[in-house]
């Protein structure tokens, strides 16, 4: 009785922890592909400023985030902001429909079975992720509302100035 | 004795381990693509929805208490 107990409880406690990725700490390395199949990770844009957007076309403050986000990319991808968006749609038409009728000029990797999100252990939809030079998570940008666009303009802008 | 012991302490790991498990069966928030569909709403037609909604809040002094954050304040 007592070793099953022990072992009961030394399982419980071996359960796995949940940890969510948080501002500081180093993004994951993940690989997804884009419409042309080209496996992308994360890893490639080291050295560059990335804000990871995870979106879904049924998630209506995602629709409305993207051509937000897309402008930031154009205004600033020369100075090295990349902006990734993560479609977490399980039918790939949905998303395409979706970019069909709003498309974005950033790149756009597809990931059905949701690992990325399980990974980060996304807290709400949509989610962004703001990674630095270095690879480290400076914000996380949870929900989405048009009145977070100055801010989150302002945090990119001081992330896009620091020194790699 | 010892066979028993080993098998009692087998059975009780399996049985627990399921209440470790149970947190990672909630959906999460990206996959409730199939909840967000129009067809899984109680009253998929809006202008339908809303005439429910004002009933029910009349009826219930519970202003929002079809989402979250439900009044209640008896003020409607």
């Amino acid at each position: 009785m007592r070793i099953a107990l022990g072992l009961a409880l030394a399982l419980m406690l071996a359960s796995p922890v949940s940890h969510a990725v948080k501002a500081g700490e180093a993004a994951p390395s993940l690989s997804a592909p884009n419409a042309a199949q080209q496996s992308i990770n994360l890893k490639d844009y080291r050295g560059k400023v990335v804000y990871v957007d995870f979106w879904a076309s049924w998630c209506a403050p995602c629709r409305q985030a993207m051509p937000q986000y897309d402008r930031l990319y154009q205004q600033w991808a020369k100075r090295g902001l990349v902006v990734l968006g993560v479609n977490l749609d399980s039918d790939r038409a949905e998303a395409d429909r979706a970019l069909k009728r709003r498309p974005v000029s950033f790149p756009v990797v597809y990931d059905p079975a949701g690992t990325w999100p399980a990974r980060f252990e996304l807290p709400t939809m949509p989610t962004g992720y703001l990674i630095g030079r270095d690879g480290i998570v400076r914000y996380v940008h949870e929900g989405f509302r048009t009145s977070d666009v100055p801010a989150l303009e302002a945090l990119i802008d001081k992330t896009l100035g620091e020194k790699p | 004795m010892r066979l028993n012991l080993f098998c009692g302490a087998l059975l009780a790991v399996s049985l627990l381990s399921g209440c470790a498990t149970t947190a990672k069966q909630d959906v999460q928030p990206w996959q409730r693509g199939t909840l967000a569909k129009s067809e899984m709403a109680f009253e998929p037609d809006p202008l339908m929805s809303e005439y429910r909604r004002q009933v029910q809040f009349s009826k219930e002094a519970a202003s929002g208490g079809a989402t979250i954050g439900g009044g209640g304040c008896g003020c409607n």
